[in-house]
């Protein structure tokens, strides 16, 4: 997947609002491969909602999303799996990590669907991040920044040509951000892949090439 | 897939599944032990006779004490004959021809001995279904099959060797032993060897070839020519009401004792019908019980399923741990309620078999394909069902 375009999509609830002043809403949005996106809100804007759209998990909207030009509507179920597991990586703002595993369960139970990491690769970035003595701690008893990281790592053990990073940051210190940001970074270079981002106040700090207001 | 099913096995009843467990095993035995009782029972009942054809009637004339006393015939008279090749239901007429000479027949077995004097009858060849090559008398071999009613063995079986500790002997055993037959008339004598063929449960007479009755009343008694006192007719429609007005306008009787053994068949259908019923309802039951704790068991664990398919795992793939479990329970059911059937069934047959010696056991396959069936049906059904949950999950819709 190259290309994603946002053309005059509104969700639904926003429909009797006249008051709507957006970068994305009603606009026509191109997103590329192998750039960095920026997209700033302020509570209530819809922000959750346009990832929800993005992911396929929601489709209470009105206008178009394009992925490669084609309309994201006329994606099959099989369709979705194939792009969650190789084309669109999403870390959720609310993480949806399993309380029941370990932290390493839950970046494998992604892994296992992908093959895309070995164990070695994903025991450095547990070092990298700081968490090492919580690889076998049961995610349920991590401090919500320690599951961010966490979220992040199963985000990066797949193949893909975006990635959605919905408030990655919101409840790190600013060195790990950084190294988080990093890690992302690497893993989207390597890849050629487009970055989106969005934040609702404190954002990663990364060269965007484009910032976009909600 | 370990991972995926440490999460879905969370919330897993164990109460539950023990439930379902337990009446779906019961469902099935009761399923399983009514087909298989009915293979094994109905037989007895209805064993097709060999030699004689459902649409083969055997007419005779009433005997009533007036008829005695008044000597009159009960034999047929070639008009009489003609008139019923004449009616529509009638395909064709044969006679019976009895012997008329003197027979004395006897078995030896193991030392025993037993010997009676009898008689034997014939009908034409093409009544007898059976080998032709088998049922058939050469002179030169002087050995003759023969076709005995089968309740004879049960008189023996159940008066004469219970009373006297003597071996029952089943169908197979009595064809085995040779018979020894002595023929006097016309002054003359001739021992013969006579070998039992079969049993006919339809017939009663003691059945030998026609040629073998056209070649032994010539020559021990060639004088005498009787008319015969049965006939055997082939109507197209045993139940035909026309014949039985027939019948009864003309004072003749039909030889019918397929008829209690019909009732008792259809009796034993009705009741197996109901506990097969019975059984499946609480099948049904059982498969209700599973598909709830499956619904409640999805329904909470809904967050873990959605989260799996959001980070891409296919619904087909979640479904799967679910779909695994209970079609193994399935499947471990059939087993079991299989294994518990064959027991069962042991102890059944031992009691059958003391009844009716000369029992076939049914085969295991209709119960073996009746239980596959309804474990596939079930498994089937829940895999659906399951699949379904998870693709209104996929939809977000509850």
């Amino acid at each position: 997947m190259n290309t994603i375009i946002i053309e005059n999509t509104l969700p639904n609830v926003f429909r009797q609002r006249t008051d709507v002043v957006s970068d994305v809403w009603n606009q026509v949005v191109r997103l590329e491969r192998g750039h960095v996106y920026l997209i700033e809100a302020t509570s209530g804007t819809g922000k959750s909602s346009l990832c929800s759209y993005l992911i396929g998990y929601r489709h209470d909207y009105q206008g178009r999303f394009l992925f490669d030009n084609r309309d994201i509507r006329t994606y099959s179920t099989a369709e979705w799996v194939q792009l969650r597991q190789h084309s669109l990586s999403h870390l959720f703002q609310e993480l949806r990590l399993f309380p029941e595993l370990t932290a390493m369960e839950n970046v494998l139970i992604k892994n296992q669907l992908t093959g895309f990491k070995s164990r070695a690769e994903i025991d450095t970035w547990f070092d990298m991040l700081g968490i090492a003595d919580k690889k076998d701690v049961r995610i349920g008893r991590m401090s919500f920044g320690q599951q961010q990281r966490v979220a992040m790592m199963r985000a990066l053990v797949q193949p893909f040509d975006f990635i959605l990073a919905d408030e990655p940051i919101s409840h790190l210190d600013d060195e790990n951000g950084r190294i988080m940001g990093q890690l992302m970074m690497d893993e989207a270079r390597r890849q050629g892949a487009g970055v989106v981002v969005t934040s609702i106040g404190k954002h990663m700090a990364l060269n965007y090439e484009k910032t976009l207001h909600l | 897939m370990k991972l995926v099913w440490k999460l879905l096995r969370q919330h897993i009843s164990i109460g539950q599944f023990a439930g379902f467990f337990v009446a779906n095993l019961l469902g099935m035995l009761i399923v399983l032990l009514s087909v298989q009782f009915y293979q094994d029972v109905i037989p007895v009942f209805t064993a097709e006779d060999g030699f004689i054809k459902n649409t083969y009637l055997i007419v005779s004339k009433r005997i009533s004490a007036v008829s005695t006393f008044a000597g009159e015939t009960t034999a047929f008279t070639p008009s009489e004959q003609d008139e019923l090749r004449q009616q529509r239901f009638c395909k064709a007429v044969g006679a019976f021809t009895a012997s008329q000479y003197k027979v004395y027949a006897s078995l030896g077995m193991g030392g025993a001995n037993f010997g009676t004097d009898m008689f034997f009858e014939s009908v034409p060849s093409s009544f007898v279904d059976t080998d032709q090559s088998q049922w058939h008398f050469d002179a030169s071999h002087t050995e003759v099959p023969i076709i005995l009613p089968r309740s004879y063995l049960a008189i023996y079986n159940f008066g004469f060797a219970q009373s006297q500790s003597l071996p029952k002997l089943s169908e197979g055993v009595v064809s085995m032993i040779p018979m020894d037959i002595i023929l006097r008339g016309n002054g003359r004598q001739e021992r013969i060897k006579g070998r039992v063929i079969g049993f006919s449960s339809r017939l009663n007479t003691i059945l030998v070839p026609e040629d073998f009755m056209q070649w032994s009343n010539q020559q021990f008694a060639p004088e005498a020519n009787v008319a015969p006192t049965r006939l055997i007719v082939e109507v197209t429609n045993p139940t035909d009401d026309a014949i039985a007005t027939f019948i009864q306008d003309k004072g003749y009787e039909l030889e019918d004792d397929q008829l209690d053994a019909g009732r008792m068949t259809y009796f034993l259908k009705v009741v197996a019908g109901v506990v097969m019923a019975v059984g499946l309802l609480i099948s049904i039951l059982s498969f209700y019980i599973l598909m709830l704790s499956i619904y409640l068991l999805v329904q909470k664990n809904t967050t873990k399923l959605e989260n799996l398919l959001l980070i891409g795992y296919s619904p087909a793939r979640v479904s799967l741990p679910y779909q695994l479990l209970t079609t193994g329970l399935n499947v471990l059911v059939l087993v079991l309620a299989f294994v518990l059937l064959l027991w069962i069934r042991h102890y059944y047959l031992h009691m059958l078999w003391a009844m009716f010696p000369q029992m076939n056991e049914g085969t295991l396959i209709m119960a073996l394909l009746v239980g596959i069936g309804l474990c596939i049906v079930v498994s089937l059904l829940n895999m659906i069902a399951i699949r379904r949950k998870v693709q209104s999950i996929w939809k977000r819709k509850d």
